[in-house]
């Protein structure tokens, strides 16, 4: 009775001894003050000067094939542990001063380096930061329009081979210099680029823009039929977001805002969110309608040996303002009027949007896609590649036909 | 009642569902987008069709043979020594796809998850995790895989739906593809995904009623084959199929692009890989007891646990041996496609002389109800 029990024991330990090294999981531990959380990166072209600042981190100086002026400047964001304020109720975040400018210095540190590629840089940059640099909170990606313009081959890769950048961070192309969104103090938020991501957010939630997450806009640029887009942004007073319209790899032009509601409409996503001037007769009649609600249809023939599509765009609409009392908007036919006239500037403004597009050969559409998979013979007949798409897009045709439909007219009876 | 006849046809779709569902459907989808872009769900299904025939084979074999596995039976069948190295292949090519399972897992593991561990470290512990487990009779084993079936299966579809909100029809479409290239090997490739299915022979000799072994291979099939179709069809339609061919494991990376509603977790790869692991330990579980079990009967040993150690120096060097991750599934595909000769020939080879021969195994009485 008692061997066995003392075999029992012998199995015990064993049995102990031998799982204590799965239980564990040290190997990557990783303690949270010494990561650095990286919240924004951006990326410019190194001023000219740079090839001497840098030194030898990654490669051999000298021995590096991309020349001196393909040089970049990638600057991070890095959140500073405990300063960070988790809720709304945390006013003082650890700082405590107060003011916009110096609360925004506060939570985030910023620093910069030049580099051949952006690994090169971020090592470059590794080297003058003491804890490892983190990816998994990355959230917003800002690219120079000029590095946008030579192609983001480079920077989708090193992105997408990272297993720690999540598909739902965002890339957005900046007019002029990138790393200033990095350093600005923005006054309803205290991290420059969570609030550069809220308003991207709740502009989708408004449905002022598209959804378009950097895994989105990957899928998009790797289809045959269609190419990407991202925001383009601008530092005003505050931000003005755009869309950046791509060709493969590169930017090739950019829109106004309202042509994101043009190209929203022509893809029938929802919410809808863009109010617009319609003008009846004269400057007296003008009233402002809210789109709330899109739809869009397609259909495609061949004719001639090109795509000729037919669009087909539904809007709920709701009067918001009209500009004097000249006109009473009471009846059916003041309503149609309205839903006339605006159906008509609507339909023009969108063939000329996608006439835009069209001139780039940059269908963000999709529209080639759509004849990949609903005319698969024709397109493997002429098309097959994205190159030959991108050609052909310049010739396909299009009939935009809009339909307005008036539903309410807020609180006012007239 | 019989004690050694105790799993049920549940019982044995479970362990079909668990073994079959394992590394593979990781690359599952590229492995579907290379061979046929758009069409990735529909060669998926050719695949699983065509994995099914092997299981068809085994399940007939043993309702002929219902007291013996395959290694027993083959030598009535085809007489001693023929039998006995074609047992020998087949416990050679379970060795080899065990290690092989092992060491894919260990890449996935550092390349996503724990960077700084060797992977040899990854690699050993998974294998020492099955061994321990492999030591059990084939009841436990049974009892193994019935308790973690439902812990694989609904996670992993509770994770497709929630991505099929980023889903878009258009990518999916037209559904036989667009640019048909290497249809076949791409459809042997994802066919070879099924092999571990040849469990089934090591434990319809336990099955209470080993008639039912059809019906419980196809059951099995239908919800192991109908989850590999709906993953690459939500993967495909997520990223299209030009994304895909992009991604090294589009599953996880389907997982790192989904959320929980309202972002309560805003990427589901952690929670993803946790019923990964979980899938390919009961895939590791089934062909290395196949391996063991098969090795002890060939020797004509009571019990199988002997080699359970004994083997694991050798899978562990096996797992070992492929330089890099490019080499490493070169290796996989390459083993999957002979792989198929052996579990898809070699079962129709005896199916065939034992109907020519007449030979019967021993049948099994109805067993009394309790």
């Amino acid at each position: 009775m008692a061997k066995l029990h003392s075999a029992k024991i012998i199995h015990l330990t064993c049995v102990m001894v031998l799982t204590l090294p799965i239980l564990t999981g040290c190997w990557d531990r990783l303690e949270i003050e010494d990561r650095a959380v990286v919240l924004g990166v951006s990326i410019d072209k190194a001023p000219p000067e740079s090839a001497n600042q840098e030194t030898e981190v990654a490669h051999v100086e000298g021995a590096n094939p991309i020349p001196p002026e393909d040089m970049i400047r990638v600057a991070v964001q890095i959140a500073i542990p405990g300063r960070i304020p988790l809720g709304p109720g945390e006013s003082g975040g650890g700082g405590g001063g107060g003011g916009g400018k110096s609360s925004a210095a506060n939570t985030v540190w910023v620093l910069h380096v030049v580099g051949h590629s952006i690994d090169d840089a971020l090592m470059n940059l590794q080297q003058q930061v003491a804890s490892s640099l983190f990816f998994g909170h990355l959230r917003v990606i800002v690219i120079s329009e000029e590095v946008a313009k030579k192609g983001l081959e480079n920077i989708n890769d090193y992105f997408r081979r990272n297993s720690e950048v999540r598909r739902m961070a965002w890339i957005l192309v900046a007019k002029g210099e990138a790393m200033q969104f990095l350093t600005a103090a923005p006054k309803l938020e205290r991290v420059p680029t969570l609030y550069l991501l809220s308003t991207l957010e709740e502009g989708f939630r408004m449905g002022k823009f598209p959804q378009d997450f950097i895994g989105m806009f990957w899928s998009n640029s790797s289809k045959k039929g269609q190419e990407g887009f991202l925001p383009y942004v601008e530092l005003k007073k505050e931000n003005n977001v755009e869309i950046a319209y791509f060709k493969g790899p590169k930017m090739v032009g950019s829109t106004s805002p309202l042509e994101i509601g043009a190209y929203m409409a022509i893809k029938g996503i929802n919410p809808a969110g863009y109010r617009v001037i319609v003008q009846l007769n004269g400057a007296a009649d003008t009233v402002i309608t809210a789109a709330t609600h899109r739809k869009a249809r397609y259909s495609v023939r061949i004719a001639e040996g090109r795509p000729h599509f037919t669009i087909h765009i539904a809007f709920e609409q709701n009067v918001e303002e009209k500009y004097s009392e000249h006109i009473g908007i009471d009846n059916q036919e003041i309503l149609s009027n309205i839903e006339k006239k605006q159906a008509q500037v609507a339909v023009e403004y969108f063939e000329q949007f996608i006439r835009k597009t069209q001139e780039a050969h940059s269908d963000i559409f999709g529209f080639g896609e759509y004849i990949r998979a609903k005319r698969p013979a024709f397109w493997n007949r002429n098309v097959k590649t994205k190159e030959k798409w991108q050609e052909m897009y310049k010739d396909a045709e299009f009939d935009v036909t809009v339909t307005m439909k008036i539903r309410r007219v807020g609180m006012k009876a007239r | 009642m019989d004690k050694t006849r105790q799993i049920t046809m549940i019982q044995i779709a479970a362990i079909l569902v668990s073994t079959i569902i394992g590394v593979g459907v990781l690359p599952l989808p590229l492995f579907a987008v290379n061979a046929l872009d758009s069409g990735a769900p529909l060669i998926t299904l050719a695949a699983v069709l065509f994995g099914f025939i092997s299981l068809l084979l085994l399940s007939l074999l043993g309702m002929r043979f219902p007291r013996q596995t395959i290694i027993q039976y083959s030598e009535q069948i085809i007489g001693k020594w023929p039998a006995r190295a074609g047992s020998l292949l087949v416990i050679v090519f379970f060795a080899v796809l065990t290690s092989l399972t092992a060491r894919e897992f260990g890449e996935v593991v550092v390349t996503s998850v724990l960077k700084n561990t060797p992977v040899e470290v990854t690699v050993i512990v998974m294998l020492l995790l099955a061994t321990f487990s492999t030591r059990n009779d084939v009841t436990v084993f049974a009892y193994i895989h019935y308790f973690y079936f439902p812990l694989i299966l609904f996670p992993a579809l509770f994770i497709v739906a929630l991505s099929l909100k980023n889903a878009d029809a258009l990518n999916l479409q037209p559904i036989w593809g667009n640019d048909p290239q290497g249809v076949i090997p791409g459809a042997l490739t994802i066919a070879a995904l099924f092999q571990g299915s040849f469990i089934l022979t090591s434990v319809i000799p336990s099955m209470r009623r080993p008639q039912k072994a059809l019906l419980a291979s196809v059951v099995g099939m239908v919800i192991a084959g109908g989850l590999y179709v709906i993953i690459v069809a939500a993967t495909v339609g997520v990223f299209g199929a030009e994304e895909t061919k992009k991604l090294l494991w589009p599953t996880l990376e389907l997982a790192k692009a989904t959320s929980l509603p309202a972002n309560v977790l805003e990427r589901l790869d952690a929670a993803f890989l946790i019923v990964w692991v979980t899938a390919v330990f009961t895939t590791l579980l089934s062909s290395y007891f196949l391996t063991t079990q098969s090795l002890g009967l060939l020797f004509r040993l009571r019990d199988h646990k002997l080699f359970a150690f004994f083997l694991l120096p050798f899978v562990f060097v096996l797992a070992m041996l492929p330089q890099n991750i490019v080499q490493m599934y070169t290796i996989v595909r390459m083993v999957g496609r002979i792989g198929l000769i052996l579990t898809l020939a070699y079962p129709a080879l005896l199916l065939l002389v034992s109907i020519l021969r007449k030979k019967r195994g021993e049948p099994v009485g109805e067993v009394a109800q309790r």
